[in-house]
């Protein structure tokens, strides 16, 4: 990034013009630099000129704070979005019936929804039915079921026989709970396609998954 | 003290001094001469709890409390004997109840309070608790801890980090730091008054840094104008100048401040500290905090704080067993440290470790409430209120 360029965003914060700081960005975005890489191109040296101006004493202290207002204004401009994009991918969680730990399920579906994923909360104590009927309504393929205690870990067969029953073979079924890292066995004795072992674990699992049923639909 | 017999002001006197072994002798002594001196109960249970016998400080404090219901110091000893031997969380709702209604000022119990409900799972007493805690002390980082540990089981990571780096920010540990960085020690004088400060930078930037620790900023910041005026590329200037910024809560200001100093010289501690708790500050700014304080961490390997900032940040790109990695360095530098210790708690509970979350909380809750040297300023109030 061309220091002329960071030199025009520091005489806008200098200068009090959120407009011109706004078009200098746009310049430099329509330039071909990408939203995540305006902070430290363009942003970040402005600033450092902003401090060597106060340093000097070419601006006083006034004037340094309401440049730095200014700077505050269009900082959503110039920082990477703190949200990821959607992607496109609904993910159905819920607590097995009769399983009444939200915790695991909450943390799994935050950190999904974080990433991008469109995860549909169905609670706890789920019943199978349920489990099929948000799956019908959202067009879901993958569904996380937490269950906490062993009986509801075992119950988790019956979701899927509830989607098989009802024709959806393919849909991929991940299980997380204290069970099921217990017991490497009882995943595939209900069913599961796969063992979700926290947040992260869940992360990576579900990119998988969506990257797997994104090369299927193209194939 | 007159009241007192000889063997328990001597127990008491090796007690305060760290000598463990011989004031427990001491306090047996007293108990021989009299049995129903509840200051050497609770003297021996707090002796007992710090050698880990938590049956024996749990013996000692309970016969105290039998002997006065209202002995503070008993029921704080108890408190932390009941929660370090885990597995009777309702023994332990009832003693911290029990304190805080004879201290109710106390934040601290109302604090271990909370911590007891949670363990129990009685979230919603927890909460309240805790929020009783800080409308007590608004400044209680365990509390803000805590309750960003209950943000984050109901509603995740996102909602949970800001309470973490508020909680953060409250907790004196990380101003120590950057006074590690700042080469500002506290050595018990008070900072000198700018009018007396020797005209040169050396003097200007060593009492700016010693006004700032005693959180007198706009001296501090009229020594770092002098120092600028003079030569506008001191980089360390300029690094205090962040802090005195971040301190005001003008972030901008303080990443343009370390930002000039870094362009300055890239081997510049406190500015580089001070743009990474400015980049934290920023949403969708986690990953050129993690990149400032990787380098931080790097920089200052045998500080726990820069490890447990690490952490924060790479809780917020989802990291998590990479902030479960910086927090066991930093524990391993601590074992102490309350931050890193709620910070693993988290980082625990997003992979479904429910039991070892509560453990490290029940350790971070410990150390916290000892570090305080609670027990002595209980005991001696105690005492007082008794002759």
């Amino acid at each position: 990034m061309a220091e002329d360029t960071a030199a025009k965003l520091y005489q806008a914060f200098v200068s009090e013009d959120p407009s011109s700081a706004i078009s200098v960005i746009e310049k430099v975005k329509a330039s071909g630099v990408a939203q995540a890489d305006l902070f430290d191109q363009l942003f970040a040296p402005a600033m450092s000129m902003l401090g060597g101006a106060w340093a000097s004493g070419a601006i006083d202290e006034y004037a340094f704070t309401q440049a730095a207002v200014v700077a505050e204004q269009i900082a959503s401009f110039v920082t990477p979005p703190s949200t990821a994009q959607d992607t496109g991918v609904t993910v159905l969680v819920g607590a097995m019936h009769k399983d009444y730990h939200a915790i695991s399920k909450n943390v799994i579906g935050a950190a999904l929804k974080e990433a991008g994923h469109r995860v549909i909360d169905l609670g706890v104590d789920v019943r199978p039915a349920e489990f099929l009927e948000r799956l019908e309504e959202t067009g879901s393929r993958i569904v996380i079921v937490t269950a906490e205690p062993v009986g509801a870990a075992h119950a988790a067969v019956r979701v899927r026989e509830a989607l098989a029953a009802a024709g959806h073979e393919n849909v991929v079924i991940l299980v997380a709970g204290g069970p099921f890292a217990a017991d490497s066995a009882l995943a595939k004795e209900v069913g599961a396609n796969g063992v979700i072992h926290g947040a992260e674990s869940a992360l990576r699992l579900v990119d998988r998954v969506a990257q797997d049923i994104l090369e299927e639909g193209s194939e | 003290m007159a009241d007192r017999s000889q063997q328990l002001a001597l127990a008491e006197g090796l007690a305060r001094q760290g000598h463990v072994q011989p004031a427990v002798e001491a306090c047996y002594q007293a108990l021989r001469i009299d049995e129903g001196e509840t200051l050497t109960h609770c003297l021996l249970a707090d002796l007992m709890l710090s050698g880990d016998f938590y049956d024996e400080a749990i013996t000692s404090a309970s016969r105290a409390i039998e002997i006065d219901p209202t002995c503070s110091p008993a029921y704080l000893a108890l408190g932390l004997a009941y929660d370090r031997r885990g597995g009777g969380w309702d023994q332990s709702i009832l003693v911290w109840h029990e304190l805080a209604e004879v201290e109710p000022e106390l934040v601290t119990a109302h604090v271990q309070l909370g911590e007891a409900f949670s363990s129990a799972a009685f979230d919603e007493e927890a909460i309240d608790a805790w929020r009783r805690a800080l409308e007590l002390d608004p400044t209680e980082a365990r509390a803000m801890y805590n309750l960003a540990v209950a943000a984050l089981k109901r509603e995740g990571m996102s909602t949970a980090l800001p309470g973490f780096r508020k909680a953060g920010e409250l907790d004196p540990s990380q101003d120590d730091l950057f006074f590690v960085l700042a080469g500002v020690e506290d050595d018990g004088n008070p900072a000198p008054s700018p009018t007396d400060v020797a005209e040169d930078r050396s003097s200007r930037l060593e009492a700016a840094g010693a006004l700032a620790y005693e959180e007198d900023f706009f001296a501090a910041a009229d020594l770092i104008r002098l120092v600028l005026d003079e030569d506008a590329e001191d980089a360390e200037a300029l690094g205090l100048a962040a802090y005195l910024y971040l301190k005001q809560e003008a972030v901008n200001e303080a990443m343009a401040c370390s930002m000039r100093a870094l362009s300055i010289s890239t081997r510049t501690p406190t500015a580089v500290y001070s743009l990474g708790v400015s980049f934290a500050k920023r949403s969708g700014l986690s990953k050129s905090a993690a990149r400032v304080f990787a380098a931080l961490a790097k920089a200052v390997p045998k500080h726990p704080m820069p490890h447990v900032l690490y952490a924060e940040s790479l809780l917020g790109l989802q990291r998590y067993s990479q902030a479960a990695a910086a927090y066991k360095l930093a524990l391993e530098l601590d074992s102490a440290c309350v931050r890193a210790r709620f910070g693993l708690a988290a980082v625990l509970l997003t992979e479904g470790r429910h039991a070892e979350a509560t453990w490290e909380i029940r350790r971070a809750a410990y150390h916290d409430t000892r570090r305080q040297g609670l027990f002595w300023e209980l005991y001696d109030s105690y005492a007082e209120g008794r002759s």
